[in-house]
């Protein structure tokens, strides 16, 4: 169901967040993923992750093995506890998950409650079309995590610079 | 025992039955008290390395969005306290009642005991989201 979310406004909510920096290749990367994997017919999602040491550089896209339908998506739990201890052992984080959406990007409630990271200033991107438009945040929908836990929608190009 | 003879014994020999009799009790009892100090020993060896192997104060570590933070334990504590204390220590996580601790792969149940848990001293806990999900 969707959500009525506020209007971004431009450097709100900046000092809990970061501008997060990552290469036109793992947008790429990240498009040529959800298009193999959800086949234009199902949800898939990507994880932007960064060293703690230099954290607004975007380092790398993980896949989380998941499954999938038209209109969802829920990560392996066995794969989600591998992969935590895996980001504390390179001593990195997760900075923004992204997933695409069959039709049209906003956050569901569904997106609202089941993040994989809780932490006020976390990014969530939604592709629409199954990311099967060209390459880029065109009609792309950006959230992040309020310090009072709501979701609040962000200008993309406050948050995120493709290099 | 002295045995019964058509001589009656001397009184030196007599006197030197009675004290060996006697020497004879103290070193029983000696034995005694040192048997009895033996066994307190062993007890006392039995209990430390019972606290060793099973200390009832002891530092893990909670492991969130590849950050570790160290806590300390005590045994009879919930593991719902250590999650609340984990979820503060991250920075007052919103949507608390999400996350849950993970120890081996499993899924920690909030009213057990760190003991209850199987939770050893220096085990790794992740603290993460129950699940994981998205959906349009």
């Amino acid at each position: 169901m969707r959500r009525p979310a506020a209007a971004p406004e431009q450097g709100e909510g900046r000092g809990l967040s970061m501008i997060y920096r990552l290469t036109q290749g793992m947008l790429e990367s990240t498009f040529e993923q959800f298009r193999r994997c959800g086949r234009g017919h199902e949800e898939c999602q990507a994880l932007w992750v960064s060293s703690w040491d230099n954290p607004e550089t975007i380092s790398g896209v993980v896949h989380p093995k998941h499954a999938a339908h038209f209109g969802g998506f829920v990560l392996d739990d066995d794969w989600l506890n591998t992969f935590w201890l895996e980001l504390g052992n390179i001593n990195s984080g997760i900075r923004v998950q992204v997933h695409t959406h069959p039709r049209e990007a906003f956050h569901s409630e569904t997106d609202d409650k089941f993040p994989i990271i809780h932490k006020p200033g976390f990014l969530s991107l939604v592709i629409p079309n199954f990311a099967l438009g060209p390459v880029g945040f065109k009609d792309a929908y950006l959230t992040e995590i309020q310090p009072d836990g709501r979701w609040r929608q962000v200008a993309i190009e406050s948050r995120l610079v493709v290099t | 025992m002295l045995d019964k003879t058509c001589c009656p014994p001397s009184e030196q020999a007599v006197e030197h039955l009675r004290k060996a009799e006697h020497d004879l009790e103290q070193a029983r009892r000696k034995e005694r008290e040192a048997q009895k100090e033996v066994a307190e020993a062993e007890a006392e060896i039995k209990k430390a390395i019972e606290e060793l192997e099973h200390p009832r104060v002891f530092k893990v570590e909670v492991l969130y969005d590849g950050i570790k933070k160290q806590f300390e334990v005590r045994v009879e504590e919930t593991v719902k306290h250590l999650l609340d204390q984990a979820i503060r220590a991250f920075g007052q996580l919103p949507q608390p009642h999400t996350l849950a601790l993970y120890n081996d792969g499993k899924e920690l149940v909030d009213k057990q005991t760190i003991k209850e848990a199987g939770v050893k001293p220096c085990d790794v806990l992740l603290l993460r989201p129950s699940k994981v999900k998205g959906g349009a």
